[in-house]
């Protein structure tokens, strides 16, 4: 296959601007395309990791998740603006959907929370892109990029901020997080794994692709705050994870304290940055889909999350311990994984910044290994209370065996990611400082 | 042989088709009247005229199911209402202050008699009455308005009245409050605050066609005039007009939006968010430039949702409109879930449905100069998403499974339109 990843391959490309800036502009490069293979390739095992449960025979369901990735794709694909943001919030419908009808019942609290701040969050960047108007002739990607703010770097920083916003909450950054972990709990786990493995990487996508190229000249303002609110996430996440009894919760707050790191390493916007940020948010998909999988596994045959109900699965169910064990590992980054490659130059980028970042940065090693471990010990061993679990069927072993296959040979083989971000990286920067006309 | 009604209703249909389409191909209207000069239909007048007759086939063919018990009257709301039609055909192509206001009075005296139509219905009567007399009470300061400013530039003709203005009238006292009392008349007819009492008793008293009517193409014709008069001949005096209008746009969203949470009845949840949307669409009477087009992007939206709600509504209603009768509704009848969920996100500006459309332009136009405002009426549209949101809740709720819902072709069809309306609306602005 010829693909250029430091050039755009354009789907949709009509050479004329319509009215309200529109113009439609499809189309993918190196960095797009790794997301939209993420999602396809994500989607798909959620389905196969819900294959023997009731949902995946409702058609509303299967029907809301293709609606998902309909959603995904165009977003990840869109170099316009508008278009971006029409495929942000129609990733809402079908999620909240999936949440209404195959959640618990009683979750509209909880529900309304998600929509609403999610819905906040777009609005904020809605405005952004209102201002964006007055700085660009129109709204396709390459002009958003090349946009003159002629040295106004506070409107600058300002249109970056709303635009953070929106993806703050989706990411969730350290205090725009309250909604997460009530979602994650009463979500379907299929619900779950959309959010974690695939909704969350659209805002660190969007952050990558649109906030940080649209508004470099407000960086300055917005990259320390952020970087700052990113190592808060990853101590506090970590932390509460610790205390926590509903593994769902955990997972929910562990995956505050990883994005918080990835969130704060892209901030630094350095190519290496970007790459193990890409690294780590694959990294992160595999580790979502195969630990709320493991809380799903449990939930369906104990009907119980709570660590303390639980103990003395690995005795009655060896394949499901040894399986979970397996995932603990990844999620914790040892060596050969993608965790290990993705974190250690996100820590390193990070240290190169400053000092304090990176010491704060590192702990994530430390933190991730104990509560992940906890959760490990007090659900698999430990005094038996749990005497009769069935073992895994064939579709888990399935959704298992990829992910693990995925996991060790992206940690050994990482440049298959990295030959994809590189370029197109490279190629963004240098639209961004004007050294190339780029009209397409 | 066919029934009275049905045949009533097949003239009817033909009739307001047929205008459609001779609309649609008219490129000159202005030839036709060569020698009168109070009427004419520029191309923007004719996406209005060609929305608000679109809307009227939408309300006659929703009448049908409910008129078409009594076959002696069913001829007299169609009657009443394609006059009522004629007066905003009128109030959108007026170019002329009498023309204008014989067109608000051909438009609003059908009005009063198809509210209070149900003889047996006593909410009916009683808004019947309400809306007559403070209706009278506007058109009549209405007319004072237009009086000083007659007095005071010495022509009916818009054109003339706005070189009037161009040579130096602008600080003319009597102008201004010829131009305030106009205004005062305008939110009233609108049902912007603080002009807006009418709204939910009268909503609550009429049929649900007259309501659908009435929320479409009567708020339609009105915006229009209002935006039209106040764009084009008063554009000077925008400075002294705009912070009124702001006052009630912000009023109006948070007034709107908030009452309506309290709301149980369906209908006065709807008359609370027309109020609400109506401070929306005021943000057209700001805007030079687009105003006009975007207030047809957001009528196009709003107008079929509310249609679509108000189809909906009729459908499920029982003996009340308490909205506890649309639990899970949209469960058990995907027809109806699909458009309600549409209907119910485009009227809460998420895209890529029209209502965002009409809210971006809207807004984005008003962005440089009212940048405070802007951004509290995103905030009160939060307001107005939750209020959506806990609808389509309500009516996606599970506990519907198995639920039978009667819905007539009619029905179904007027709910397609609509669906059709709040999708493709905004492509409209890829032709133009």
């Amino acid at each position: 296959m010829n693909f250029d990843p430091a050039n755009y391959v354009l789907i949709l490309n009509p050479a004329e601007v319509f009215p309200l800036g529109l113009t439609f502009k499809m189309g993918y490069d190196g960095l797009a395309l790794v997301m939209v293979l993420l999602t396809n390739a994500v989607i798909s095992i959620i389905l196969l990791a819900n294959w023997n449960r009731n949902i995946s025979s409702n058609a509303r369901f299967t029907g809301l998740v293709l609606l998902m990735q309909c959603a995904l794709l165009g977003l990840f694909t869109s170099l316009d603006g508008i278009l971006f943001y029409t495929f942000w919030e129609l990733t809402l419908i079908p999620i909240f959907l999936i949440l209404y009808w195959f959640g618990k019942q009683d979750n509209n609290r909880a529900l309304f929370k998600f929509f609403l701040y999610t819905l906040l969050g777009s609005l904020m960047m809605l405005l952004s892109f209102i201002g964006l108007a007055y700085f660009s002739p129109n709204f396709s990607y390459f002009q958003l990029v090349q946009a003159n703010f002629d040295g106004k770097a506070v409107e600058a920083a300002m249109i970056m901020g709303g635009i953070l916003f929106a993806f703050a909450v989706k990411i969730p950054l350290f205090p725009f997080h309250t909604w997460q972990a009530p979602t994650y709990t009463n979500a379907p786990m299929a619900g779950t794994m959309l959010l974690s493995a695939l909704m969350l990487k659209m805002a660190l996508y969007g952050m990558i692709k649109w906030m940080i190229p649209i508004g470099f000249e407000g960086l300055v303002y917005l990259k320390w705050p952020v970087i700052t609110l990113g190592g808060i996430g990853i101590v506090y996440g970590a932390i509460i994870a610790m205390k926590q009894k509903d593994l769902k919760t955990l997972f929910a707050y562990a995956s505050i304290s990883h994005l918080g790191l990835i969130a704060a390493g892209i901030m630094l916007f350095t190519v290496s940055a970007i790459e193990a940020s890409m690294v780590q948010i694959i990294n992160h998909s595999i580790v979502a889909v195969a630990l709320f999988l493991c809380a799903g596994i449990i939930e369906d045959r104990l009907n119980t999350r709570n660590i303390d109900d639980l103990g003395g699965i690995a005795k009655v169910a060896p394949h499901f311990g040894f399986w979970f064990a397996v995932m603990t590992f990844i999620s914790v980054s040892v060596p050969f994984t993608a965790g290990f490659i993705g974190e250690f130059v996100l820590i390193k980028e990070l240290f190169t910044a400053h000092w304090v970042i990176g010491i704060t940065a590192a702990s994530t090693l430390v933190f991730g290994a104990v509560y992940m471990l906890r959760a490990y010990q007090g659900s698999m061993f430990g005094p038996t209370k749990v005497t009769v679990f069935k073992d895994l069927t064939w579709n888990e072993y399935a959704v298992f065996g990829i992910l693990t296959v995925a996991a060790v040979g992206f940690g050994l083989y990482p440049q298959i990611i990295i030959d994809f971000i590189k370029p197109s990286i490279k190629f963004t920067q240098e639209l961004m400082a004007g050294d190339l006309t780029f009209t397409k | 042989m066919l029934k009275k009604s049905e045949l009533t209703l097949a003239v009817t249909s033909i009739g307001i088709i047929g205008g459609f389409i001779s609309m649609f191909l008219m490129n000159d209207y202005e030839s036709i009247f060569s020698t009168y000069a109070g009427l004419t239909f520029s191309r923007t007048q004719q996406m209005f005229a060609l929305l608000a007759i679109g809307l009227t086939l939408l309300a006659v063919l929703m009448g049908y199911v409910y008129y078409k018990e009594e076959d002696e009257h069913t001829a007299d709301y169609y009657g009443l209402i394609l006059f009522s039609l004629t007066g905003a055909l009128c109030l959108i192509g007026f170019s002329n202050m009498f023309m204008f206001f014989l067109g608000l009075e051909i438009l609003s005296i059908p009005i009063y008699v198809l509210v209070g139509i149900q003889k047996g219905n006593s909410l009916a009567s009683e808004a019947s009455v309400k809306y007559f007399f403070t209706g009278s009470f506007a058109t009549a300061i209405m007319l004072f308005g237009i009086a000083l400013i007659y007095g005071s530039t010495g022509s009916f003709d818009l054109n003339e009245i706005r070189m009037a203005i161009d040579m130096g009238m602008s600080h003319s006292p009597m102008l201004n409050i010829g131009v305030l009392m106009m205004m005062a008349a305008f939110m009233f007819k609108v049902g912007a605050v603080p002009f807006h009492f009418w709204g939910p008793d009268v909503y609550q008293g009429s049929s649900n066609a007259v309501m659908a009517y009435m929320a479409s193409v009567v708020k339609l014709a009105a915006l229009f005039a209002f935006v039209h008069l106040f764009n084009f001949t008063f554009n000077q005096l925008t400075p002294f007009v705009s912070g009124l209008v702001l006052f009630a746009i912000i009023v109006s969203l948070f007034l709107g939006y908030i009452s309506a949470l309290k709301q149980t009845s369906f209908r006065r949840m709807m008359a609370y968010s027309s109020i609400a949307n109506t401070g929306f669409a005021l943000f057209a009477v700001l805007n030079q430039q687009f105003g006009e087009a975007s207030l047809w992007i957001f009528m196009i939206g709003y107008a079929c949702s509310t249609v679509a709600l108000v189809t909906i509504n009729m459908i499920v209603e029982k003996d009340t409109d308490e909205l506890t009768n649309w639990k899970g509704i949209g469960y058990s009848n995907p027809l109806i879930g699909i458009t309600l969920v549409i209907s119910l996100l485009s009227m809460s500006g998420i895209p890529p449905f029209t209502g965002f459309f009409g809210k971006y332009l809207l807004l984005s136009s008003a962005f440089a100069n009212y940048l405070p405002f802007v951004v509290l009426a995103i905030i009160a549209s939060l307001i107005g998403a939750y209020l959506y949101l806990r609808l389509m809740v309500l009516s996606l709720s599970r506990e519907g499974e198995g639920q039978k819902i009667k819905m007539t072709a009619i029905q179904a069809l007027v709910l397609v339109l609509c669906l059709a309306g709040v999708l493709g609306g905004w492509l409209v602005l890829l032709i133009k």
